[in-house]
């Protein structure tokens, strides 16, 4: 019998990946809950400084909200678009000497269209000079 | 002042408790905090002549969220009692503090009329535990309030006392 990709496969493959989130939740929520029963639940305090930042003992000065370059916010949206190419890629590289899809042209052609439409956007950065590690200065006229 | 009503947990288990507080006796944790001369003498009850890792209480720590005892060694001055009371609110429980050496304990040299700028002993301000009496003290004395302290903490002992045997 013929494999049809649209019938639900891998079955066991779901129950493992749900078995292992469930686990990763638990390993990840578990000590949080675990300590919260087990810590004392406030400190004594003398100047109810407790909850301070700053563990140096003086009170900051000044506000951490500064402005700062802004080239690392797209440097890192950048990032992204290379980052999303490799992610959604790995399981088309698993998945395609599959049988199911063998002697299909339309599968190379989906490829090929949803990376050239990521490209795009890295095109896009390109031509608006990202990639160029420059400070980028607007000033106020 | 002293420790007293170390606040609790939701759940506790005696038996668990004793094995813990024996754990934290043996591997305090202090502060990394000297304010004046009395520190060197605690680095030097630190470094390896006098080796205060012989009782496990090496582990100076930078942070006051990571350290449970606090050291307070020196002359405390109006200016830096602020940032004291920062760091001590800062320890989380259950925490112990140390007064080392004679300003810490009541004022020292600087208890005198008319004098405008220290504080008469860290007592004034925090539950201190331990006092370690000396100007500066010696680091075995310092040893010795860490000893006391691991008393303090719980009820088992390092040595037997020898006049009571």
């Amino acid at each position: 019998m013929e494999q049809q990709f649209t019938t639900f496969m891998y079955h066991e493959h779901v129950l493992w990946i749900a078995a292992f989130t469930l686990g990763g939740l638990a390993f990840a929520l578990g000590p949080i809950a675990i300590v919260y029963l087990l810590m004392p639940l406030r400190t004594r305090q003398v100047a109810q400084k407790a909850k301070q930042f700053i563990e140096c003992g003086m009170d900051p000065i000044g506000d951490s909200w500064i402005r700062y370059g802004v080239v690392f916010y797209l440097y890192a949206l950048i990032f992204l678009a290379f980052d999303v190419d490799v992610l959604f890629l790995f399981p088309v590289a698993t998945a395609y000497n599959d049988a199911v899809f063998a002697s299909s042209i339309r599968d190379f052609i989906e490829i090929v269209l949803f990376v050239g439409i990521l490209s795009l956007a890295i095109v896009y950065a390109w031509i608006k000079g990202v990639f160029k590690w420059e400070r980028k200065t607007y000033l106020r006229r | 002042m002293g420790t007293k009503n170390i606040p609790s947990s939701v759940v506790q288990f005696a038996l668990a408790d004793k094995l813990i507080d024996i754990s934290r006796a043996n591997s305090l944790w202090p502060l990394t905090f000297g304010i004046a001369c009395c520190a060197i003498e605690m680095m030097a009850t630190g470094c390896a002549r006098f080796d205060m890792s012989r009782f496990g209480a090496e582990v100076f720590r930078p942070s006051a969220r990571q350290s449970d005892v606090m050291i307070v060694a020196g002359t405390i001055t109006k200016k830096m009692m602020p940032g004291i009371k920062t760091l001590y609110d800062q320890m989380p429980e259950p925490k112990w503090v140390m007064a080392l050496g004679n300003c810490a304990i009541s004022g020292g040299p600087f208890a005198f009329d008319g004098q405008y700028s220290i504080v008469l002993g860290a007592d004034e301000f925090l539950p201190v535990d331990v006092y370690v009496p000396g100007c500066p003290p010696r680091p075995e004395a310092l040893l010795q309030g860490i000893i006391e302290l691991e008393h303090l903490v719980s009820d088992w002992k390092r040595w037997k006392n020898p006049e009571a045997a």
